[in-house]
């Protein structure tokens, strides 16, 4: 689809980890990338930026990113020279004052205001899709709700073209070898199972290492800094440096440093199993197809739990019986303390039935478009 | 000011310089410490309707409305006019009746509550029961008192409305306005 290059002023407040950044990010490239948009995005946290793309200066306020200018959102927030076609917020964050105002003024002028987009967290449950692209009139002009989302009815979720083929790129022996290499893994025997660990603290961390340790199956886990990594030390009680890797029992534990975008796709694209958590990782490991265990982000009155339900109501609808008795409760001791862990044995044991099911989930997830497309389709019947 | 998770339905908001009532407001909690207000919408000025959402923490004036008791007194092309407890007249636009319109005719008594915005009147609402007299119908059914077989019937005013098969012309019936259907034979 050919679409005229529209000027667009992206918004992300980063609240307390990676997500946030990262799914703006890929939008934005992909606005700019694929769709030949021109992009400009204010970030109130550029050191997290940095973290996922190192092209990022920190101690600048203005800088150019890949063809895409960037902006440090702070307390003097200052009005951008060009004006806007399109304006997005993301989850939920406030657009400044004096850019309301601004926009109050460019619609005068204009007699007509910017395409106004609300893009929102991702559900599973089954309000969003009444609520996808309703209008939300407010400050004398228009707002749009964009939900992501898995069903039809939703903006779909956020993948690039090239992301589900790289887990063929990595599926061989020797590139498999090649990529444990770079992360200081060498000498891992063929029916190994490659785990990544990505989550949250999580009480019920120490279950699985222990049921890895024991269990018949080799098993290394390959665990990118972050928040997990102080319960993994515990666990081993001791330090775990990065390119250092620990053997217990029939568990080699690695720690990696923290990856960049590209990066972290590639280690999803190698894993035969990815523990991820929040938003971003878990759309990333879905639209590659592969099995994923969900870390879900906590939330008040545990609102999470439905929403941990919702998704595993749509997720396991066209599962096996047996798949679905096994998943539901490892997803659920996974993200609820006080349940029990069950045992991922049977699983890495014998992964083909979850990675079809995997599989056959993420061509679902393609039927819906990526939701850049989707959005740019949204903007483009409004202009 | 308000927040849009404090509206409720029933409730008046201001928006975009309107009175809208709130018909339905569902909340639902959007991500981390983010929840949506999604809304059904219908303006007191215009009847026209939306369904918007909104941000919980989105702010907006609320409108309180004022109420006054009226009864209906005559009709001067295109308004309405009723009579407030005081006698004061009370115009009421025609559009702005709706179905009251299907049950407003000379000479009728019920008390019917007026709302006003900004000193004018915007709607008009009946008594959840009326009473009305049947002017035209077919001859009842013989033998049929069970009131589950219905058959047409005219109003003084011209409407029409189905009622039992019972019911005969010069009987005064009871009309549940919230629904416009036929509840029975008024009682004497």
């Amino acid at each position: 689809m050919q679409t005229a290059s529209l000027r667009w002023h992206l918004f992300c407040r980063v609240i307390d980890n990676f997500g946030d950044i990262g799914v703006c990010w890929r939008l934005a490239q992909q606005l700019q990338q694929v769709h030949g948009q021109q992009i400009s995005l204010w970030v109130d946290d550029l050191a997290s930026f940095a973290a996922l793309e190192p092209g990022v200066n920190p101690a600048l306020p203005q800088q150019q990113v890949q063809g895409i200018a960037v902006y440090r959102w702070d307390e003097d927030f200052s009005l951008p020279a060009d004006e806007p076609e399109v304006v997005v917020e993301t989850f939920a964050c406030e657009l400044p004052p004096r850019y309301l105002h601004f926009m109050q003024q460019l619609t005068q002028r204009r007699g007509q205001q910017p395409v106004w987009i609300n893009l929102e967290y991702l559900s599973a449950e089954d309000w969003v899709r009444s609520c996808h692209g309703s209008p939300s009139p407010v400050h004398g002009m228009n707002k749009t709700f964009f939900f992501p989302g898995f069903t039809e009815g939703t903006g779909g979720l956020l993948f690039d073209a090239g992301l589900p083929a790289l887990a063929q790129e990595l599926a061989s022996a020797e590139a498999r070898t090649a990529e444990l290499a770079l992360y200081g893994v060498h000498n891992i025997a063929d029916n190994t199972r490659l785990i990544s660990l990505f989550a949250y603290e999580n009480p019920a961390l120490p279950h699985l290492l222990e049921q890895l340790k024991q269990g018949p199956q080799p098993v290394c886990l390959l665990i990118p800094q972050g928040r997990i990594s102080a319960g993994v030390e515990a666990w081993l009680q001791q330090p775990l440096p990065v390119g250092q890797p620990q053997q217990r029992g029939a568990l080699t534990l690695c720690t990696l440093p923290f990856l960049s975008q590209p990066q972290y796709d590639r280690l999803l694209a190698l894993c035969d199993l990815n523990c991820v958590r929040g938003e971003e990782s878990f759309v990333r490991a879905q639209m590659l197809g592969k099995p994923m265990l969900w870390h879900i982000y906590q939330q008040e009155e545990d609102a999470h739990l439905v929403k941990l339900e919702a998704f595993m109501a749509l997720y396991l609808q066209a599962a096996a019986p047996e798949l679905r008795e096994s998943l539901l409760p490892l997803f659920r001791g996974w993200n609820q303390p006080g349940l029990p862990m069950p045992d991922l044995q049977p699983l890495l044991a014998a992964p083909q039935g979850w990675q079809q099911h995997a599989s056959e989930w993420q061509q679902g997830l393609l039927q819906l478009g990526d939701l850049a497309a989707n959005l740019v389709q949204q903007v483009v019947n409004r202009v | 000011m308000k927040t849009a998770q404090e509206f409720r339905a029933g409730s008046v908001m201001s928006l975009q310089g309107q009175p809208w009532i709130v018909l339905k407001a569902e909340f639902n909690k959007s991500g981390r410490n983010a929840s949506v207000m999604k809304m059904k919408l219908k303006n007191l000025l215009t009847g026209a309707t939306q369904e918007p959402v909104f941000k919980a923490d989105d702010k907006f004036d609320q409108v309180i409305l004022e109420r006054r008791q009226v009864t209906y007194s005559y009709f001067q092309d295109p308004l309405y006019v009723f009579m407030d407890e005081e006698y004061n007249p009370v115009e009421v636009e025609k559009e702005n009746l709706g179905d009251v319109l299907n049950f407003i005719e000379d000479g009728m008594t019920d008390v019917c509550e007026a709302t006003f915005y900004e000193g004018k009147a915007i709607s008009v609402e009946l008594p959840t029961t009326i009473v009305r007299t049947v002017s035209y119908t077919e001859p009842a059914v013989r033998g049929d008192t069970s009131g589950k077989v219905m058959k047409l019937a005219k109003l003084n005013n011209g409407y029409e409305l189905s009622v039992a098969a019972f019911v005969e012309i010069g009987d005064a019936i009871e009309i549940d306005t919230r629904t416009g259907e036929f509840k029975g034979r008024a009682k004497n």
